[in-house]
């Protein structure tokens, strides 16, 4: 590891606007709003479960067969709400992504997805059973019965296309597809969704026609849908509209590594802040049907902005043979990984790999007075040193210290740093002396992060004051 | 996750179920079988006999359960229960017209077999019976049966 930029102590400017009091603010109120969106995941489950107690309370557990059915109804209730949650938190709805951040929103709805099913199946089970118990026949003579009802054929397509979504979302399934075949499969589960509507108004006498139930449940649909209606399809289209962003430039500045430069109106208008991404997608013949998240490497100007790529699949390899003059239409920006989330006045940044690019974009953006921010660039071979000279240069022009670390990590050891700089008995305390005081920016592959995360972890720090952004999908 | 908002949400959802529950029982005690006497008796009575019902058709009273409303027709001829016509079932939900419907035939045949409206229930249409046997009652009872 080697210094590269030191700050300079005689130019040590003021620094004037965001104060540590203002990050303080910033974050509790963050927390406030973050713990309120905890609150209605789980209250509208329990609302859910309401709902069925409203329409006849406990009644409907007198006999064996109504207690089955009865709780059947509320595993189809509560199993329904969290597909809607989960459509919720997929919709990149800006105040959740604001939060807690596009990652977190997408891990919770990733939690989800298992419980959502397993209560749904519950659901079709039960009802079996306790239609069966009602009538006198076994479960299996109740499923011709059940599909007379009107609607159940449509409900019980849904519930199979919700199982293969599911499945194949499972991460040891999921590695078997491409990311583009994923996603197709994935879009199936809107249908899912709008195939169980008509046997919930219909079938069950919960939400039948004229009660308060079903209002509500019209509700949550409209707002699901209306939310990604709004920010997947409107407001990315607006957006694309109003910025009318091209591709101006296509550059290999290493094998494999690919920058993108673009032509656009108002970019500063999109509002980024460093750090952030946005999903792109270019409107060239063999890229049209697939978009990217890729997080900007340079802060935008009113008339430009830039992403820098690495081939990391079929699709990203190419984006790097796009044409020049390809429309691109933008989603975004989104992520926490930006100065937004800061809550400290101090500064670590480290970054691995193709990881640099949204450090760039952080570090050029933030604030910080000379000395307080301190960067490390870490990368296996010297080729792999994207960017690092301009990274060297907004060090040096901003006052922050910039650290570097080449080489392979050692066999054998868990650890983040190079065989030379572990065998010299290198810290992250002794990198960072004041880490314990300053937000803490991780960027690279999901491996060497991991193993970065769990030592800041260690030095005591406290859980909000380290973001993270993992470089694979 | 944090403290508050794990308390918050075990506050938000207990209200919300205590609410539910509430609700829920208001609803059973409005919506337990209850006879809305809207009976109008359509006996064209001929007055044959004495004793016995009277010859004609008579409208049970409409009553109502959570899964929708039942109102039975009986017509009398020859002093026996000849016709039995369902006006209304409960219809609430797919569900409760599968029931009725399944629950109506037998209903009508028992009630014909038995000349009255004691019968069995029918297995896992408990409102469907109860509903229907009063209507018929009622209608029996307009009958002078």
């Amino acid at each position: 590891m080697t210094t590269e930029v030191r700050p300079r102590p005689s130019r040590a400017l003021r620094h004037t606007g965001t104060t540590v009091a203002d990050y303080r603010r910033n974050f509790s109120r963050r927390a406030r709003l973050s713990d309120l969106l905890v609150m209605a995941l789980w209250t509208s489950g329990a609302t859910a479960a309401a709902l069925f107690l409203a329409s006849g309370g406990i009644d409907q557990f007198t006999s064996v067969a109504e207690t089955v059915t009865s709780i059947g109804i509320v595993a189809g209730l509560v199993g329904t709400d969290f597909i809607l949650v989960m459509l919720v938190l997929a919709a990149r709805i800006s105040i959740i992504d604001r939060t807690i951040g596009h990652d977190r929103a997408i891990a919770v709805h990733r939690s989800l997805g298992k419980p959502a099913l397993y209560l749904l199946l519950a659901h079709g089970l039960l009802l079996l059973v306790g239609y069966g118990l009602s009538s006198g026949i076994n479960p299996i003579a109740e499923i011709g019965p059940m599909l007379a009802l009107p609607d159940m054929p449509l409900a019980v397509i849904g519930l199979g296309l919700l199982i293969v979504v599911v499945v194949t979302s499972i991460m040891a399934v999921r590695r078997r597809f491409s990311y583009e075949g994923w996603h197709l499969v994935h879009v199936l589960s809107y249908v899912a969704v709008a195939f169980a509507l008509p046997h919930q108004l219909s079938v069950g006498g919960i939400l039948s026609e004229g009660s308060g139930q079903r209002v509500y449940w019209i509700a949550l649909y409209v707002l699901a849908l209306g939310g990604i209606v709004t920010f997947r399809f409107v407001e990315p289209l607006v957006s694309s509209l109003r910025h009318r962003v091209r591709v101006a430039a296509v550059t290999e500045i290493a094998p494999g590594v690919t920058t993108i430069q673009f032509d656009g109106h108002a970019l500063r208008g999109l509002g980024a802040s460093g750090g952030q991404f946005f999903i792109w997608r270019f409107w060239a013949p063999h890229t049209w049907w697939h978009s990217h998240p890729i997080s900007l490497s340079a802060m935008p100007t009113d008339n430009s902005a830039r992403v820098t790529i690495r081939d990391l699949g079929k699709g990203s390899a190419q984006l790097s043979t796009v044409p020049v003059g390809t429309r691109v239409s933008i989603e975004g920006p989104y992520g926490l990984f930006s100065t937004t989330a800061r809550t400290s006045g101090k500064l670590t940044i480290i970054a691995a790999g193709i990881g640099v690019t949204p450090v760039r974009a952080l570090l050029e953006h933030a604030t910080f007075a000379p000395g307080e921010a301190t960067i490390l660039l870490r990368a296996s071979t010297p080729e792999e040193t994207y960017h690092w000279d301009e990274i060297k240069a907004i060090a040096a022009a901003k006052g922050a210290t910039c650290l570097v670390m080449v080489g392979h990590r050692p066999r054998g050891i868990d650890t983040w740093m190079s065989e030379a700089d572990a065998a010299r008995g290198v810290t992250l305390t002794s990198a960072f002396p004041d880490i314990t005081d300053s937000d803490v920016y991780l960027c690279g592959p999901s491996t060497w992060l991991d193993l970065v995360e769990a030592d800041v972890r260690a030095t005591g720090i406290r859980p909000h004051q380290i973001h993270t952004e993992r470089f694979d999908w | 996750m944090r403290t508050r908002a794990i308390l918050g949400s075990i506050l938000a959802s207990a209200s919300v179920l205590i609410v539910g529950y509430q609700a829920g029982t208001t609803v059973t005690m409005a919506n337990g079988i209850s006879v809305t006497e809207s009976s109008t008796s359509a006996g064209s009575t001929s007055g044959t006999t004495a004793s016995g019902p009277a010859d004609g058709t008579y409208t049970g009273s409409s009553v109502n359960t959570r899964y929708g409303a039942v109102q039975i027709q009986v017509t009398i001829a020859s002093g026996s229960i000849s016709e039995v016509a369902a006006l209304h079932l409960t219809n609430a939900d797919g569900r409760s017209v599968q029931i009725s419907n399944h629950a109506a035939p037998i209903l009508r045949s028992e009630v014909l077999g038995s000349q009255s409206a004691r019968v069995s229930n029918v297995g896992g249409a408990t409102y469907t019976t109860q509903a229907y046997l009063a209507s018929v009652q009622s209608a029996l009872d307009q009958a002078g049966a």
